[in-house]
């Protein structure tokens, strides 16, 4: 019998029950995802978005893959870059968070150029080198085996395309990452108990990104993964980083 | 890294977006430049911005220098230049003097131009899903009657100032006087040339004579 355990924020978990918990936890927020986003970050979660954007080089006609794209924030930007030569595929394991994503999407008028897929990171149902560009935001900490994703992810990542991690991560200053912890330990879970009822959601939010690998380490993993010029941008501090690396 | 930048241009993004959400023409505009990209290189500051439309709107993104194969047009140009153009100084001109720069199709910059500048937004509209038709036109009629009356304000303000300035105080030159001015310095000008001429041939001469005599 498997006795492998995982992190599920804090608590230590059977291996093949972090994704239903997960899964049960954006059941839970998908409906407020985007206000809670707003609410937890001020905003400024749509600038870190925006700065991938930026840093994706997406141009017309490229095949993009926004993974745990939840609520198509991304997605909604690429369509827009890729034009209708392009294609971009919202992927999320997460049906109730797609379900969110597709509706706002459609609602906006995007329709063309994207597809819709419950995906698996770990195991990508897409043939080898088939996109341009991958992204990930906010996702890779939810994933069992961050390796086996990346891997994934550097499969299906045509030679010369790229591979975009915006994440949580630690902020190199002291004082900031006190009261970073500080912040997200008493006032998020609040902030999810007024405005999504449902505190233990974004507790575990909070614990997941303390469980989250650093800068460098995340580095390191995407390397192994066979990506190369790998580089971070720290974003706010630290708080968020954004990771880049293109497989050759 | 520094996020003012992309917040600055989020900030205008999203403004240039809400005025073309208000314009009725804009649809029609933005049609015809659907798909197209637009790169925008200014001098100073450094800024390489690539301007993306799509059917609702724009996206204005801060491009890699990789970026220009995929762009329809390149524009580069200078601060005082771009306020020239938004000022409505035609492209021609602006072309033809060398400082504003433009490469592949050069009718999207006119056509960007046009999208931007030519906004006729319907407040009177907006204001009116607020607070309902009949305040929004008294607001919107009175807001024009502030309007008018302030140009014509200014502009009599303007003509008065003048009066006083150079007709009754006499505090400077009028246009005239100005003028005539310059005729006087032109003549001392052309007069001192032909002196300067003259004491260069005297010059000579002696200068011929005094070897004739050695």
């Amino acid at each position: 019998m498997d006795k492998r355990t995982t992190h599920f924020g804090y608590q230590e978990v059977p291996v093949e029950e972090k994704a239903a918990r997960v899964a049960d936890v954006f059941h839970s927020v998908a409906a407020r995802y985007d206000i809670m986003n707003d609410l937890m970050s001020l905003g400024i979660h749509r600038l870190w978005k925006r700065l991938t954007l930026e840093r994706a080089g997406v141009r017309r006609g490229h095949s993009v893959l926004d993974i745990a794209g939840g609520t198509g924030d991304l997605t909604l930007k690429f369509s827009r870059q890729v034009g209708p030569t392009g294609r971009v595929v919202l992927a999320d394991i997460n049906q109730s968070m797609l379900r969110v994503g597709r509706d706002k999407l459609l609602d906006s008028g995007v329709g063309d150029n994207v597809e819709y897929v419950q995906a698996n990171a770990e195991r990508l149902p897409f043939p080898d080198n088939s996109f341009d560009c991958i992204t990930i935001a906010f996702g890779l900490r939810n994933v069992t085996d961050k390796d086996a994703a990346l891997a994934s992810m550097a499969r299906v990542l045509k030679p010369g395309g790229r591979l975009l991690v915006l994440e949580f991560s630690k902020p190199p200053n002291a004082l900031l990452s006190k009261a970073y912890d500080s912040y997200s330990f008493s006032m998020l879970p609040k902030i999810g108990e007024w405005v999504a009822d449902d505190a233990d959601s974004y507790r575990y939010l909070a614990e997941s990104i303390r469980m989250h690998p650093d800068q460098e380490t995340l580095k390191a993993m995407m390397e192994n993964a066979g990506l190369e010029r790998v580089e971070y941008t720290n974003m706010t501090g630290g708080i968020v980083a954004l990771h880049r690396g293109i497989k050759l | 890294m520094s996020l003012t930048p992309t917040l600055l241009l989020a900030c205008a993004e999203k403004s240039l977006n809400a005025l073309l959400a208000r314009d009725p023409a804009a649809p029609a505009r933005l049609r015809r430049l659907t798909g197209k990209r637009l790169l925008l290189r200014l001098e100073r500051p450094r800024l390489d911005l690539l301007v993306v439309f799509y059917r609702e709107g724009l996206s204005l993104l801060s491009a890699a220098p990789a970026e220009e194969s995929d762009a329809d047009a390149i524009v580069e140009i200078d601060n005082a230049a771009l306020g020239a153009l938004l000022a409505g100084e035609s492209l021609e001109k602006l072309m033809f003097s060398g400082r504003l720069s433009v490469r592949g199709q050069t009718q999207l910059l006119e056509q960007t131009r046009a999208l931007l500048m030519d906004l006729d937004l319907d407040w009177e509209g907006e204001l009116a899903e607020w607070l309902g038709d009949t305040p929004a036109h008294g607001l919107s009629e009175g807001l024009r009657h502030c309007v008018r009356f302030g140009l014509r304000s200014q502009r009599e303000l303007r003509v008065d100032i003048k009066d006083y300035v150079f007709e009754e105080a006499r505090l400077l030159a009028g246009h005239r006087q100005r003028e005539a001015l310059r005729d006087h310095l032109t003549e001392l000008e052309i007069a001192t040339d032909r002196l300067e001429a003259r004491l260069d041939r005297l010059r000579h001469r002696l200068d011929a004579r005094r070897e004739s005599a050695a």
